[in-house]
This record gives C-alpha cells, structure tokens and sequence, in this order.
C-alpha cells in the first residue's frame, strides 16, 4: 500500500525535483556575463542588476541604450581577457559575432552558453524558452512569453487593412520575415508578397496604395536613408494617421519589442477599420 | 561645317524634352502618361502622383545638376586652360562632401533635411574662398589649379579620416553613398533649394563670358584686352561654387560630367569659350538625364548611384583623351 502511495505520487516528486533543479540552477548564476547586445538588453531588462558583471560596449553607447547600466557593470569588447578577470559563472553569447572570444572562454573552462538568434515568431518563443532554460523563472520574462501567447492566440475579428513596410534605404520585408508575420498576425495583409527582404520604391508605395504605411525604427537624425521615409509624397499617410512606426528594438532586440509592437499593430488595425 | 554644328546644336536642344519624356516614362509602376498629365499637379490619382511629385521633380532635378556641372566644367577648363580641369579641382565637391559627412556624423541634434543641403552649399563656397586665399592676389591659371589641388587634398584627407573612424557601418554607407550622387527618392523641396543657387552660378559666369573668349587667347591678351581686372576670376569662381556646391548639395558628388561635357561639345561652338557655358550646360543636363533613365530602367532603381555611372561613362572617355594626345590631335 505504501508501495503503491509513493508510486502515484512519484510524478509529483519528479516535478519537485526538477523544479527545485531548475530554480537551483537559475541561482547559481550570479556573475553573468554577455557578449551580445540583445543579450545585453535582455539582462537589463529582465536579470537582478547585482547578478550582471559584464556587458558589451554597445550597450553604453547612445544609439542603443535602453537602460542605465549599474555601475559595477564593466563594459567589454568581446575579448576573452576582458570577462576573466571577472570570474563569471555564465557568458551568454549571440549565434554569430564574438564566436572566437566564446569559444576561448570555454576551452578555459567558463560555462558559455549560446543563445540563438529570433527572426521570426517561432525562433523568437524557441529563443524565450532558451533564455528561460538558462536564466531561470524570472517573472519579467515569464510574463513576455505569456503575453505573447496571449496575443498569439488572440482572433483578429473582420477587415483586413493592407500595409506596406518602407524601412531605410528603401527596404521592406517579406514573407518569413518577422516584421510580415507581426503585420500579418495583427490582422494585416502585407502588400508586399515576395519573400525576404526586398527593396521597394516610392512610386511603388504610391501605386500600392496600402492603408497603413509602416516605417521602421526611430527617425531621430537626418540619414540619407531616410529620404524616402521623408519625401512629401507621403505627407498625406501622415497628415491621415494612416502610419504607424516600428521600434528599432524590434530589429535589435526583437524579444524585448515584440509583445508591445504587435499590441500596438493590433490597436492600430482596430483604428482603421473602425475609420472605414 | 557651322551649319553641321548648330544642327548638332538643335539636335541636343531637341532630345532634352525627348529624354524628359523618356524620364517621365521610366520607373518601376507603369504610369499612364497622358491621364497623369491630364489630371495636372493636384490630381490624387497613384499615376498623377508618381508623375508630378515624384518623377518630374527628379528629372527636373537631374537636368539641372547636369547643366551645372556641365557648364561648371566649362567656366573651369576656361578660366585655367586646361582640359583636365574641372569643378571639382577647385575643392567645390570635396568641400561641400566634407560639411555632408561631418553633418552626417555629428548632426544628431539637426532634424531637418534641408539643413544638409544649406551647410552642403557652404563648405562648397569655403573651399572655393580658401583655394581663392591659397592662390593669392593676381594668381595665375597655374598657381590657381595648384591652390584648387592642395586644398582638394586636404579635403579629401579629412574625408578620408572621418570614414576611417566612421561611428558604425551605417554612417559610413551614408557617406559613401553621398560620395557617389544620386537623385533617388529628391523631390521638389530639393530641386527648389538647388535652383536660386544654380540661377546664381549662370548669372555669375555669363557676365564673364567675355572675359573668357579674351583668356583663351592668354592672360596677358587678356589683360591688353580690358580684362586686367581680379573680379573675373573671382567672378568665375563664385559662379562654380554657387552651381556645382548647389548641385552637389542635393545630389551628393557626381563626377565627371564636368570633365567630360565641355570635351564632347567644344567642336560644335567652335571653341568658343562663352558659347561652350551655355553648350555644356545643355549637353551636361542631357548627359545626366540620360544616365539617370539608364539607372532606373537598366540598373534597377535604387541600388548603383548615378555617380557611379557616370564614372562608368567618364573613364572610358578619360582613356580616349590620352590616346587622343598620343596621336597630338587635340590635348
């Protein structure tokens, strides 16, 4: 009888087990490094400032500061003589860049862990899942991925407005692109249909004749780049509201952007169909 | 053999509205033409806005840069009797690309387009004024060409130093985009800034058109001829600046053109120095059309810049100008 008590509650040990593993596991990081500036964003945003030892230096410069780095933070170059004197018990790196300094870093024996990059929708839950594997059940991360779902699984009722992306230098992105899928999942049809990312002229915009026109990133400087974005020809999307403009984050760091970007998209959607 | 020549002379004058409409009719969306035309500057129709707002300011646009640097290049070789010369010896280009990569790269606070091409036209007339001051009082056409290639070094270096600590790949894709010229994406607010400074650098060089027809005879005929004066070279030198600094400052550095025009036209006028302005303006303004329509319709639109095929157009033409002074023909 005992025999058969312990064995029905045998699945619930396990889940203890592995739950006290997990959180184990998530506490035993305490000097975490990164040599990614996604990475970067990530652990600022979501890890105890006390637990990060190094950033990269991207992440002090102007263009791409989200948040104050803590003091104690040292900023680094991606070389592996900058993190060791550190002593970090984890180094997050990307899936491309700093490739060398990582690997020196664990043929000396410091646990590396790479975390791969998100360019669509389900890269960007496999890599929610990957930075949850590592850092643990940190509550500001559990609430993205369930916002996420959430939205995911959330139904964008009738209407489907079209839109076009005119990104810098005249870029605009396809099919398997996550910028697509965001548009897509908030309720749009996105009028370019080739796959990727492709380039798309004014006189193509024009003739489109797209709903909403949705440019990319934070115009805060005068670029060349944005010429397009800044020609009068689109003077009448903005005068119209008929614009809406994805955060830089989104390309930088898209895990960090992407519940609000499609939250906004939605609303957004909401607006033009209740205008039509 | 006049005859032949002001039939060339016609023939330029009437290709420039067939390229219009050639230009006009080039682009990645099939436009209805005379509907566009029809529907006239407010139509709300996509073709009446691709038409007047987007392609006829462009083209607009490249007929006036060509005319400059065209007739640029001409006042140029004039004024220094050389067939090398053009606006860009003078730091013109290279002085209106610095300001533009300096503002490029440190311009952060600076929201406004327009304060590009404003700052732009400024470094074009500082190194015109600084290759004025090298050269000194009562420079000859030498000492004037040594200034102009000093200072264009000088510039060029600062260029060089700047891209070299370029802050990140994407100021540096600016700048080298800026260096290669383009019309891509310009409208009428570009074209309006561009057109006072262009009617400037015309006004300038036409009341120095005389003085130019007595140089080609040599400074000292020149000056036995009235023209002792400095204010014409200074003049003249205003002139370029104002056109090639107003050109480069909405379309970046096209190169080239200036060298080039003044060469294929000069038989036609004759030799004639004062009618070669007016020639290679007009040679200049369909040159780059030209290879405006060759960009949008060969190339696809957006990726080479106009500067580039000019280049492509301009080496070449260099090649034949040595091979040229082999066999002492002409240079």
């Amino acid at each position: 009888m005992a025999a058969h008590s312990h064995k029905r509650y045998l699945p619930w040990w396990l889940l203890l087990g592995a739950a006290l593993l997990f959180a184990g596991k998530a506490q035993a990081y305490e000097r975490i490094a990164s040599l990614n500036l996604c990475l970067d964003q990530v652990l600022l945003h979501w890890a105890k400032p006390a637990d990060i030892v190094s950033l990269t230096w991207l992440s002090g410069a102007e263009q791409y500061r989200s948040l104050p780095i803590p003091q104690h933070v040292q900023l680094n170059r991606a070389r592996a003589e900058e993190l060791l004197p550190l002593q970090p018990d984890l180094v997050l790196a990307g899936q491309y860049g700093a490739q060398r300094a990582a690997q020196r870093l664990q043929t000396l024996g410091v646990h590396v862990v790479t975390i791969p990059d998100a360019y669509s929708l389900e890269q960007l839950q496999r890599q929610l899942d990957a930075l949850e594997q590592v850092l643990g059940p940190l509550a500001p991360l559990q609430r993205q991925k369930r916002a996420l779902s959430g939205l995911l699984e959330q139904s964008t009722g009738g209407g489907r407005p079209s839109a076009v992306i005119l990104s810098a230098n005249n870029i605009t992105y396809g099919s398997g692109m996550l910028e697509h899928q965001l548009l897509q999942r908030a309720g749009f049809e996105n009028l370019v249909s080739g796959q990727g990312l492709g380039r798309i002229s004014l006189e193509e915009v024009i003739a489109l004749r797209p709903d909403l026109l949705v440019f990319y990133g934070s115009e805060q400087h005068f670029a060349l780049a944005y010429l397009a974005a800044r020609h009068p020809v689109l003077q009448r999307y903005i005068d119209s509201g008929r614009t809406y403009t994805l955060p830089s984050q989104l390309s930088l760091c898209p895990v960090l952007a992407v519940v609000d970007t499609l939250q906004q998209l939605m609303d957004k959607r909401e607006t033009l169909v209740k205008a039509q | 053999m006049l005859k032949h020549n002001k039939s060339a002379v016609f023939l330029l004058i009437a290709a420039l509205p067939v390229a219009l409409i050639g230009a006009l009719g080039s682009g990645p969306v099939s436009v209805d033409l005379v509907s566009a035309l029809a529907e006239g500057w407010g139509g709300q129709s996509s073709d009446a806005v691709i038409l007047w707002q987007l392609r006829l300011p462009r083209a607009l646009l490249a007929l006036l840069v060509g005319a400059a640097l065209g007739m640029g290049g001409a006042a140029m070789q004039g004024m220094l009797r050389n067939p090398l010369a053009e606006p860009a010896l003078l730091g013109v280009s290279s002085g209106a690309a610095l300001v533009a990569v300096l503002f490029l790269y440190y311009g952060t606070a600076w929201k406004s387009g327009w304060l590009l091409q404003a700052l732009a036209i400024g470094g074009a007339f500082s190194a015109a004024a600084a290759v004025w001051l090298l050269a000194g009082r009562g420079a000859s056409a030498g000492r004037l060409v040594l200034a102009g290639v000093a200072i264009n070094a000088f510039l060029s270096a600062l260029i060089a130093l700047a891209l070299n600590y370029a802050p990140s790949m994407f100021a540096m894709q600016e700048v080298v985009f800026w260096l290669m010229g383009s019309l891509a994406n310009r409208g009428w607010d570009q074209l309006l800034l561009a057109l006072p400074f262009l009617g400037l650098g015309a006004v300038c060089l036409f009341f120095t058109r005389n003085y130019l027809r007595a140089l080609a005879l040599g400074e000292d005929s020149a000056a036995s001829l009235g023209f002792q004066s400095r204010m014409y070279p200074f003049i003249i030198l205003l002139g370029i600046a104002s056109a090639v600094g107003g050109a480069v400052a909405v379309a970046g550095t096209i190169g080239f053109v200036g060298l080039v025009v003044p060469h294929l036209v000069r038989p036609l006028v004759r030799q004639d120095p004062a009618k070669l302005l007016w020639v290679s303006a007009l040679a200049g303004a369909l040159l780059l059309l030209l290879a405006d329509i060759l960009v949008i319709n060969v190339v696809g639109a957006q990726e080479l810049r106009i500067g580039a095929v000019t280049a492509f157009i301009g080496a070449p033409f260099f090649f034949w100008l040595i091979v040229n002074a082999r066999r002492g023909q002409w240079l």
